[in-house]
C-alpha cells in the first residue's frame, strides 16, 4: 500500500531534528496579515507549486558572493532574514508577514516586470540558522524554490549564495523568460547578493552557474495558464478605477 | 552534534525482482550530499533499470538543498523514462514530499518490499 499523509495521532513519534524548520504541508495557502500598502493577490487559497509542476525547461541557477572572513554564516543568514525586503531591487517589494522569514510565513510580492504590474507571493518552505528557502504559488512566473544560504569555503571564506531550481510556470511565462525575463530575473538576484555584500562592507562581483536540469516542456501543464498572476495582475489594475466607481455607487 | 554525511550504496534485487535497483541512503541528505547521491543513481542506473528505489529507512536529516537534489534525480529519471520510488520514509518526511509535492511524481511506500512489489507490472 502506498503512503498516505501522516495522520494526527503520529505526531507524538520523536521528531527528527530538521522539524521545526520545515513548513507544515497545507492543502491551499492563506494569508493571515496583509500589509497596508501591500496588495494581496494570487495568494489567497492557491496551491504551491514546486520546480516539478510548472511548464517550462527546468534551470538550477546558482549565484554566489564572497563575503571574506569577517562574517559567519549564521550572521550573514540572519542579517538576510531581517532585511530581505531591502535588499531587494525598487521595482520588486516583498512583504513578510509580522512573524518574519519562519517556516510556513508568506512574503507577498508586488513587483514590475518591464512595466507589468506582478501581484505574487512565496511561502517560506524552510529557514535554519544557515538557509532559508521559498516556494512559489501557482500562478507565479516560476514554479520551483529559490534557497538563501551561507557557509564557509575551504579558504575559510564566508559565502553567501542563491540557488533556485525552476521552471516557468506556464507558456506566457516560458516565453517572457526566453525572450528577457531570464535575464532580468538574474539581474534582481545579482542586485539582492551585492546589497547583502554592501551591508558587510564587500564590494565582489557575483558569480552565475546555469544548468539546464530537464530541457524538457512539460504539455501537460500547459493549463496553468489559467492562474497566471501577470494576467490576473494586469486585469486587477486595469479594471481599478471601474472598482473605485462602483465603491463610490454602492456608498 | 557532528555531521553525518551521506553515504549511499546501490543493490540490485534477484529474481523477480529482477529490473530495479534500490539506493540505500543512510545519514543526512543536504548540499553536501550532491556528490554521493550522484555517483549512486549514475551506478544504479549503469544495469538500465525500469524502476529505481530510493530507500529512506536510515536518513535522519534531509533539508531544502537536499530536496532539491532529490528534484535533480527525478528529472533524470523521468528524462530517461525510469520509475523513481521512495519508501521507509518517515511521518515527517513523508509531509515534507507532500509539502514540497514531490509526491505527485513519486510513489512513496512503507518499506522495500511493498515498493517493489506493488510496483512491479505496474
Amino acid at each position: 500500500m502506498e503512503q498516505k499523509p501522516p495522520a494526527e495521532e503520529h505526531t507524538a513519534q520523536k521528531q527528527p531534528r530538521d522539524a521545526a524548520y520545515w513548513a507544515r504541508h497545507v492543502e491551499k495557502l492563506k494569508v493571515s496579515e496583509v500589509p497596508a500598502e501591500a496588495i494581496n493577490l494570487n495568494v489567497e487559497g492557491r496551491r504551491t507549486a514546486g520546480a516539478l509542476q510548472g511548464f517550462g525547461q527546468l534551470w538550477q541557477k546558482t549565484y554566489r558572493i564572497y563575503l571574506g572572513t569577517g562574517v559567519t554564516p549564521e550572521e550573514v543568514v540572519r542579517v538576510w532574514k531581517e532585511k530581505f525586503s531591502e535588499f531587494q531591487p525598487p521595482q520588486n517589494r516583498f512583504y513578510p508577514s509580522l512573524a518574519g522569514v519562519k517556516p510556513g510565513e508568506m512574503l507577498l510580492i508586488n513587483a514590475s516586470m518591464k512595466g507589468m504590474p506582478v501581484y505574487t507571493g512565496v511561502i517560506v518552505l524552510y529557514a535554519d540558522e544557515e538557509c532559508f528557502t521559498v516556494m512559489t504559488p501557482e500562478g507565479h512566473p516560476e514554479s520551483g524554490w529559490n534557497t538563501f544560504s551561507a557557509y564557509q569555503n575551504e579558504e575559510g571564506h564566508t559565502v553567501a549564495q542563491i540557488q533556485s531550481l525552476a521552471r516557468a510556470n506556464d507558456p506566457i511565462y516560458e516565453m517572457g523568460f526566453r525572450l528577457a525575463g531570464s535575464t532580468e530575473q538574474e539581474r534582481i538576484w545579482t542586485h539582492v547578493l551585492k546589497s547583502l555584500a554592501a551591508h558587510f562592507g564587500v564590494d565582489d562581483p557575483v558569480s552565475l552557474e546555469k544548468v539546464c536540469v530537464d530541457p524538457r516542456l512539460q504539455w501537460s501543464n500547459v493549463g496553468n495558464v489559467w492562474n497566471n498572476a501577470s494576467v490576473r495582475s494586469m486585469i486587477y489594475a486595469v479594471s481599478a478605477p471601474g472598482r473605485r466607481i462602483f465603491g463610490l455607487l454602492r456608498r | 552534534m557532528p555531521a553525518k554525511h551521506l553515504e549511499a550504496s546501490v543493490r540490485y534485487p534477484p529474481g523477480e525482482r529482477a529490473g530495479a535497483a534500490v539506493i540505500e541512503l543512510r545519514g543526512e541528505i543536504d548540499g553536501f550530499s550532491q556528490e554521493a547521491l550522484d555517483a549512486a543513481y549514475a551506478e544504479a542506473e549503469s544495469r538500465d533499470p525500469d524502476i529505481i528505489l530510493l530507500n529512506f529507512s536510515e536518513v535522519d536529516y534531509i533539508n531544502s538543498t537536499g530536496i532539491a537534489l532529490i528534484v535533480g534525480l527525478l528529472a533524470k529519471a523521468r528524462a530517461s523514462r525510469r520509475r523513481l520510488l521512495a519508501c521507509g520514509l518517515s511521518d515527517h518526511y513523508v509531509e515534507i514530499f507532500n509539502i514540497t509535492r514531490l509526491s505527485d511524481f513519486m510513489s512513496l511506500f512503507p518499506d522495500e518490499e511493498s515498493a517493489l512489489t506493488k510496483s512491479a507490472g505496474a
